[in-house]
């Protein structure tokens, strides 16, 4: 009886290690798998991807409030995004190894000027090395706000859905911080203008924000229909 | 297995409807708003196998998209293991106004990578592949680094997308199965010997 407990208890001893050892094997399986070929290896992500619990976590909706950040400005200050308050942004993230990102500045440089004084402001984050970024910001002459980052702005990037982050991107808000437009890719002059009209009439309360966010999906939608790449 | 199901299955109670509605970026300007641009993944495809003393890495790249020569970069992973500068071939010469002229691939390109290894082989081959692209229409991803076990064939890590749902209990049943031999083999014994 006392031997044929003791063969019991060491039966279930292997199985359980069995069980241990499988899930254990399994998720090292998974995981280096994850790392090799991660889901969305195809083109158009299937419905499979969704079943990983990792992407789901990360695949959070955009805010619909600005997150509040802050960040070293060029003369390493941390600013946070409170200080312009009350006003609309556009907080483009960049960096200066990226050509469609410095093929921008002059965009952005152009509104933040037809906006000066009005409820507009341009923001840079750049996600890169502050000497680089000093250099760019002289040579181009930027004269937003600039704000530098490493992997603070890139968890910040993540906050608006950027998990895998990619530059330029560019995030509107109207006056009361909400989160207008998430725009990503190299932005252009009729694109922002669009944008920024509707970020207008959320100021002036004419829509509001689902219906803002619908007519710009809408309408950027149609403007690249017009003119293919 | 069961655990990563439960965990969906939570996940899903937990996120209810609006795990439905979160798309990743990729597909998704503005909430409704669908961007055409390819996740990293899709856009550069990165699978390395060993040939004889050289790791090949290659990457297939989406029309529309490229990748950086100068940013290739191959470490090794794995302990004992000595990789040297990669061999590539000759890029495509890119010049942009801002950033001068650099050597670039499009469609596909196959990394050489001489290794060596001081443990003969008691470790998996594993290496570091950093690499940064950008798509043509305005776009560039932030450097990918992956560490990868180069396999035996040709893209053979592309083949294992999925992982079998019967591996977790294969192990399982393999364990009582052992089980059971051993108790078999154990009674057959019994009854062999004189008691």
């Amino acid at each position: 009886m006392n031997d044929r407990g003791t063969r019991l208890l060491g039966a279930a001893l292997v199985v359980l290690l069995g069980v241990w050892g499988g899930l254990k094997f399994h998720s090292y399986r998974a995981a280096h798998q994850a790392i090799a070929v991660p889901a969305g290896q195809s083109s158009a992500p299937g419905p499979q991807d969704s079943l990983l619990p990792e992407s789901l976590i990360a695949r959070t909706a955009i805010p619909s409030l600005l997150p509040q950040f802050a960040l070293p400005d060029l003369q390493g200050k941390f600013t946070p995004v409170s200080t312009w308050a009350g006003k609309s942004l556009m907080i483009n993230f960049w960096a200066t190894w990226c050509p469609p990102c410095l093929r921008e500045i002059p965009l952005l440089k152009a509104l933040a000027a037809d906006w000066a004084g009005r409820d507009l402001t341009v923001v840079g984050i750049a996600v890169d090395d502050r000497d680089k970024v000093k250099a760019f910001v002289v040579r181009f002459k930027i004269d937003y706000p600039i704000l530098i980052g490493d992997q603070d702005a890139l968890e910040l990037a993540a906050k608006f859905g950027m998990d895998s982050p990619a530059f330029p991107f560019t995030v509107f808000t109207d006056r009361r911080g909400e989160v207008v437009a998430l725009f990503i890719g190299e932005l252009h002059r009729a694109q922002a203008d669009f944008i920024l009209s509707e970020v207008q009439n959320l100021n002036t309360e004419r829509v509001q924000l689902p219906e803002a966010r619908k007519r710009i999906a809408e309408g950027l939608k149609q403007q690249a229909d017009k003119e293919p790449s | 297995m069961l655990r990563n199901q439960v965990l969906v299955l939570l996940a899903l109670t937990l996120v209810g409807t609006a795990a439905a509605q979160a798309k990743p970026w990729w597909l998704r300007g503005v909430d409704s708003n669908e961007t055409d641009f390819l996740p990293p993944d899709a856009a550069f495809r990165m699978a390395a196998r060993i040939d004889g003393s050289q790791v090949k890495v290659r990457w297939v790249i989406a029309d529309g998209y490229y990748l950086y020569k100068q940013k290739i970069e191959v470490k090794p992973a794995s302990p004992d293991l000595q990789v040297f500068e990669p061999q590539l071939p000759a890029g495509v010469m890119r010049t942009d106004p801002y950033l001068g002229t650099q050597e670039i691939y499009l469609q596909q390109v196959e990394a050489s990578v001489p290794y060596t290894r001081i443990d003969a082989g008691a470790h998996p081959i594993e290496i570091q592949v950093t690499y940064q692209g950008c798509a043509e229409a305005g776009l560039c991803y932030q450097p990918i680094t992956k560490a990868i076990f180069p396999n035996a064939g040709p893209l053979a890590s592309e083949a294992q997308v999925t992982v079998n749902p019967w591996e977790g209990l294969a192990i399982v049943g393999g364990a009582i199965a052992f089980l059971l031999a051993g108790v078999v083999l154990r009674k057959g014994r019994k009854l062999a010997l004189p008691s």
